[in-house]
């Protein structure tokens, strides 16, 4: 089992900054088309260390998870 | 780690979610609300009486579940805000009250828009992180009024 936490702050204006952590490989990404989904418009993105590590099958069931159309 | 993004709000949403964050967003700034439902009807305006309108430009309310000239009006004292869907769909706030400047106005207008935009998002994140069995670990509200939200969830 994988551990998937996002940390979302709201700003006071509306603006959303969000830290997905723990999902590794393309599956962050997977979190980021979600969020954009639901929020809006993506301004800025970094990806981070786990982004490059190896991924299994996760990203996958991520998205079926999510119902997101690669 | 993973990814770090900044997302920039888009509004649209029917006009019951609308309605909601208005309340939300009235209820945090001490606004009342004084009509959900109005039929629009020009009103005399009175000399001494400002008027200032702002659109929301990443707005859009879906109109399949409202009927024209719907519109929510909100007082503090003698000020009024009257929220509804301007014919183009959007979103709009516009603020009025005498012996109040337009700078006056247009800074409630603002501030009103931003809490109603930030009431919104708090909204319907919560509800797709609840949808996707995502457990809320952490929330609390900062001291420069944003809200953080801490969840969690488990993969196979």
């Amino acid at each position: 089992m994988a551990q998937h936490d996002v940390e979302i702050t709201i700003s006071k204006t509306g603006e959303v900054n969000a830290h997905i952590k723990g999902a590794k490989g393309k599956s962050c990404l997977t979190y980021s088309k979600w969020l954009s989904e639901i929020v809006g418009k993506i301004k800025n993105q970094q990806l981070t260390s786990e982004h490059y590590e190896p991924e299994i099958k996760a990203r996958i069931d991520l998205e079926q998870n999510l119902g997101i159309d690669e | 780690m993973g990814a770090v993004l900044v997302l920039t709000p888009v509004i649209i949403g029917s006009w019951p979610a609308i309605t909601a964050a208005v309340a939300g967003a009235a209820s945090a700034m001490g606004l009342i609300v004084s009509e959900t439902v109005k039929e629009s009807v020009k009103q005399d305006q009175s000399d001494t009486e400002q008027n200032v309108e702002l659109e929301l430009s990443d707005s859009k309310v879906l109109a399949e579940s409202m009927t024209t000239d719907q519109e929510i009006v909100l007082t503090k004292g003698d000020i009024e805000l009257r929220v509804k869907r301007d014919e183009r769909g959007r979103c709009s706030v516009c603020a009025k009250g005498t012996g109040h400047s337009q700078t006056e106005l247009k800074q409630i207008a603002e501030e009103f828009t931003q809490k109603l935009t930030q009431c919104f998002v708090y909204d319907k994140v919560m509800r797709e992180l609840k949808n996707k069995d995502f457990q809320v670990v952490n929330e609390e509200v900062s001291e420069d009024e944003s809200i953080r939200i801490h969840v969690r969830r488990w993969m196979d």
